[in-house]
């Protein structure tokens, strides 16, 4: 019976047009409930008490919704980016024909990957296998939460903001670990066991290379933070936290180079070998969010924030960031990649020490 | 090609998507031999194949479009290149790249053992590119060939419009 | 002098030593020994340095006869052992005790021809696929008995306890080519490594027997296709000193000019590749830049990109066109100025030189043991080059300087190529000087052979390459096999591999540059 039931589905269902036709059409009539459904919150709660918190909601699903847009549009802003500058650097020109300067380019991809057979092994472990890319995915939400765009475009400002980001980008070691034990698969568990020695061995460091700037701004709320940099920003009294928490950065995002879970010629694969279509797109996704997440926070500690002359503060955090973005994208296209046992080397034997000596002397001058 | 015909088909729909397929067919290299390396050769700077969006190679065959079968298939392998085959995820396709993958090449011969003639007879081909091996335009043309098969339409005019 | 030496070792008894003159068979020595005593002999040859060059079989209907061919790199004078044996019995012993690299040679003879080496650690097929039940290279139909049928397939024995098997399988997204690497892993740690070969046997020595010479010619730029001028020179050179033709002094001096250019454009694309196989994927696209623009003048000059049917037995196919030197003369200058360019990049580049640096250290023993050659011996400090072992073409007047290492790591033979491609442009600066005016082929070339046979040997970009064809006095071989540098290359990589990381194995195979189907002809 289950049988019967299931093939009927894959006869209806099995053509990823139509299961793409079903799904928009859910999202959509799903979309129009939401919004009716909030159209009706909103009435109710501004006449009922606007003045008290109204419209403090208000806000606050604008900012979320705010969050989702730049997480999508950085996204296909990134795809497009990253193959243009590595066109560049490597003597040619990124993509050109799908649309002005290739522009069109992400949306074609997105669109393709969309409409791609969903194929799910017959031998993962379905729940780790089928869960894994949307838990990547939750880390980067909370994050976008907390990060100042501007003087008042923070969705909510926690004021443990910075313990709550590091303690969620932790989940993403377990989204990939999962995605690698449950694809049943020998190099996508080497890919996925290798993955959490590596971003366990470089968050203590970038921990401990976060810990200086606390100290000076005295308080763990990321707004807190941009506004102790009136004078200067921290970059210029913290100079070699903010190279290990770059380098940091780069391990925890799995970029080249120490992209050694996922882009790996060495055994054909990496933790994401037995996803296809809109999964393995969510995998890249949640990559270039955590590209964008580092790079904001790193900008947030270091770089001012917001903080800058003529221009509104949204556009400067905007341009530092993408600044970090497109050294990081240098790294990509420049270095051989880090064997791993070199790698948990540089980051026990050298940068922990290097931050736990930078935190002291911090310490040491901030007393005096 | 397509795994199974859709039941409900939306003509718009459909354009769109092909349109978006043809834009991004991302390449899986099965470069065997001699034209492999004019397949890598496609991929450098001179001709590049990035400026149509084919430029992402996956190693994994989950996450290709379409198969370039560039080299001599022996019996050794022919059982490689239809597990790769199988593995790749629907709509897919292949191009048979040089003389090798389309007839067996210059290697056979009367009482020969070990090349299977033509990698027709493993996989179903798209597009084939004879050559031996056929220069890097080839390759390229081939993908609007491809694309062209998809959409129904061409991208830059073929040589046959010319005039 | 060393051989010299060893014939005094091995006079008496069974065994006849006879001197060859080397300009028209390619050897010098031709030692005939009975199978009882061979593994004696390679002792003796083994004590005195020699290193193994190539094990191989001639069907003639009535008995078999096998050869072994030992070459030194200090008295580089070619011994050639044979050995007959009677179909009847089809055994020998193995000299793999001696020589661990005529293991797989061996295992090659084994199955092409039926022969059984007794204490073979392995005797199960290198190259053939499961189900044949015949052996290909034999002149008539000998189907493989019913006893011999279970080495037909290859599995590894399973597990030990803490260990597991892994393959890095014939699809690479780096560009190796068809191999196949069984691994024995312990954590990260590798216990053993197996290559499975054969996923690109074209059956190149078989063919030959059924095309005429001059039908055969293209097949020789389909072996490497990376370096293939080396290898169709190889089968002209053959050719020209089994009819003792005279090539004109123009022709030599093209041939050496469109083989060093060839040997610049094989480093480059293997110094792509192997960046690529690290994770560096802008040097690649440097290099194919830079292999273009050589790719650009050989196409004028010959008409393909890739595997070029340039030579002639006798000379070349068409003379120079009219741009050919000048744009030699402006690569030249171009391509010294791009050196900076990967050096800045790679050589000086820190993660580079960690993950290459003491990885895949092969000892000179090994390396003699197995017959590696090329820049994979140089690495290791041995000053062994054809060219200068040898002179073919114009090497005689143009002494190419040979390029050394120090410990045989993958960081020295990285800088060994580099440096060879600095010495190309030299020995180019040179000859483009000394072209001579003159004919650039021999007007009347016979189209069949006296019958007997030759060796011939050239430095491809790899290693020695080598050719060995027994002519019969017909217009087609009867036997023709070629010497494959990366198969012995490759050999020393089971030995080497052992104890290191896979990302470290991955650097090592990189830094070999296997060309597969050169193995797997």
């Amino acid at each position: 019976m289950r049988r019967w039931l299931r093939e009927q589905f894959d006869r209806y269902f099995g053509s990823d047009p139509v299961r793409l036709l079903f799904a928009l059409g859910g999202l959509f009539f799903a979309t129009l409930v939401v919004l009716a459904l909030l159209y009706w919150v909103v009435g109710k709660v501004v006449t009922a008490g606007l003045e008290a918190w109204g419209w403090d909601l208000v806000r606050l699903l604008l900012g979320l919704l705010g969050v989702m847009v730049v997480v999508f549009g950085n996204a296909l802003f990134l795809v497009w980016a990253e193959r243009k500058v590595a066109g560049h650097m490597q003597i040619r020109i990124g993509p050109k024909e799908v649309g002005p300067y290739g522009l069109l380019q992400s949306i074609a991809d997105s669109v393709k990957l969309l409409a791609k057979e969903i194929i799910t092994p017959r031998f993962v472990d379905r729940p780790l296998y089928l869960l894994a890319p949307l838990l990547i995915f939750v880390p980067c939400l909370v994050a976008m939460v907390v990060i100042p765009f501007d003087a008042r475009l923070q969705v909510r400002d926690i004021n443990v903001g910075i313990v709550m980001i590091l303690a969620f980008s932790s989940l993403t070691v377990l989204a990939i670990f999962m995605a690698g034990w449950g694809s049943v698969n020998k190099y996508s568990l080497i890919g996925g066991v290798r993955s959490i020695s590596q971003s366990i061995a470089y968050e203590i460091p970038m921990l401990l290379s976060i810990l200086p700037v606390v100290m000076m701004a005295r308080s763990l709320s990321l707004k807190e933070v941009v506004k102790a940099q009136s004078p200067y920003w921290f970059v210029l009294v913290q100079p070699v936290a903010f190279l290990i928490y770059f380098v940091c950065a780069v391990a925890e995002t799995n970029r080249t180079p120490f992209d050694l879970p996922e882009a790996e010629s060495e055994l054909v694969a990496g933790y994401h070998t037995e996803y296809s279509g809109m999964r393995f797109s969510l995998f890249f996704l949640a990559e270039y969010t955590n590209i964008f997440i580092v790079c904001a926070l790193a900008t947030t500690f270091f770089l001012g924030g917001y903080k800058g002359p003529v221009l509104p503060g949204v556009v400067w955090f905007f341009l530092k960031t993408y600044a970090l973005i497109f050294v990081i994208m240098w790294f990509r296209w420049t270095f051989p990649r880090v064997r791993f046992d070199q790698l948990l080397n540089f980051s026990w034997k050298f940068l922990i020490p290097l931050a736990m000596a930078n935190l002291l002397v911090t310490g040491g001058l901030l007393k005096l | 090609m397509e795994v199974r015909g859709p039941i409900v088909k939306f003509g718009v729909l459909e354009k769109l998507l092909n349109l978006a397929r043809a834009n991004s067919l991302w390449p899986m290299t099965f470069g065997l031999a001699c034209c492999a390396i004019e397949m890598m050769a496609t991929t450098a700077a001179r001709f590049d194949p990035a400026r149509f969006g084919a430029e992402v190679f996956r190693p994994s065959p989950r996450q290709c479009d379409f198969m370039i079968v560039s080299g001599t298939i022996t019996k050794k392998i022919a059982p490689v290149v239809r597990t790769l085959y199988e593995q790749m995820a629907a709509p897919k396709w292949v191009i048979a790249y040089g003389n090798c993958a389309i007839s067996g090449g210059p290697f056979i011969f009367e009482g020969q053992y070990n090349v299977i003639e033509g990698v027709d007879k493993v996989i179903p081909v798209d597009v084939y590119v004879p050559g031996c091996p056929p220069r890097p335009e080839a390759l390229l043309e081939a993908i609007m060939k491809l694309e062209e098969k998809l959409t129904g339409w061409r991208r830059f005019p073929g040589p046959e419009r010319r005039w | 002098m060393v051989a010299e030496d060893l014939i005094k070792a091995l006079e008496g008894g069974d065994l006849s030593i006879e001197e060859v003159p080397y300009q028209q068979r390619g050897y010098w020595f031709d030692i005939k020994a009975p199978k009882d005593r061979i593994v004696e002999v390679a002792e003796a040859i083994d004590e005195k340095g020699y290193y193994i060059e190539d094990i191989l079989c001639v069907d003639y209907v009535d008995r078999l006869e096998v050869l072994y061919h030992f070459n030194h790199w200090e008295d580089p004078r070619r011994l050639s052992v044979r050995v007959e044996v009677a179909p009847s019995e089809p055994e020998l012993p193995s000299i793999w005790r001696v020589y661990p690299g005529a293991a797989w040679h061996e295992r090659e003879v084994h199955e092409f021809f039926g022969l059984r080496f007794k204490d073979h650690p392995n005797l199960a097929y290198l190259f053939l696929h499961e189900g044949i039940d015949f052996y290909p290279m034999r002149k008539e139909r000998v189907e493989v008995p019913e006893e011999d049928r279970q080495l037909l397939n290859y599995l590894p024995a399973a597990a030990e306890e803490d260990t597991f098997w892994i393959n890095m399988g014939p699809q690479h997204p780096s560009t190796h080519g068809v191999l196949r690497l069984i691994l024995k892993m312990r954590g990260e740690y590798i216990e053993q490594a197996e290559p499975v070969l054969g996923y690109m046997h074209r059956m190149q020595e078989k063919m030959a027997e059924v095309r005429t010479y001059q039908q055969y010619y293209p097949n020789t730029a389909r072996l490497d296709y990376v370096g293939p001028l080396a290898f169709s020179l190889c089968f002209v050179g053959a050719m020209e000193r089994l009819c003792e033709l005279e090539v004109p002094e123009r022709a030599q001096y093209i041939r050496t000019i469109t083989l060093e250019l060839n040997r610049i454009s094989s480093h480059l694309l293997w110094l792509g590749t192997f960046l690529l196989d690290l994770g560096a994927t802008t040097p690649y696209f440097f290099a194919f830049d830079d292999r273009e623009q050589i790719l650009d003048l050989l196409e004028g000059l010959t008409g393909s990109r890739l595997t070029f049917s340039y030579y002639r037995i006798g000379g070349l196919y068409e003379d120079l066109n009219d741009g050919f030197l000048e744009g030699v003369k402006r690569f030249v200058e171009r391509m010294w100025k791009r050196f900076e360019i990967y050096d800045d990049l790679v050589t000086g580049n820190i993660i580079f030189v960690k993950r290459t640096k003491d990885v895949g250290v092969i000892p000179k023993e090994v390396a003699r043991r197995y017959g590696a050659t090329g820049p994979t011996l140089r690495g290791s400090g041995v000053p062994f080059d054809i060219r200068q072992a040898e002179p073919y073409a114009a090497y005689g007047d143009l002494q190419p300087e040979v390029v050394v290492g120090e410990r045989g790591d993958s960081y020295d033979r990285y800088l060994v190529r580099l440096e060879e491609m600095k010495r190309s442009l030299r020995v180019l600066e040179e000859a483009l000087e000394k072209v001579p005016e003159g004919p650039y082929k021999l007007e009347k070339v016979p189209k069949k052979p006296v019958p007997g046979d030759v060796y011939f040997a050239t430095e491809s970009p790899r290693g020695e390459v080598g050719i060995y064809i027994v002519s019969d006095g017909s217009d087609k071989p009867y036997r023709l096999k070629w010497r494959s540098p990366c198969f012995s290359n490759l050999a020393t990589f089971t030995e080497v591999v052992k104890g290191q990381l896979i990302a470290d194995a991955v650097a090592t195979l990189g830094s070999l540059d296997l060309v597969i189907p050169e193995m797997d002809r």
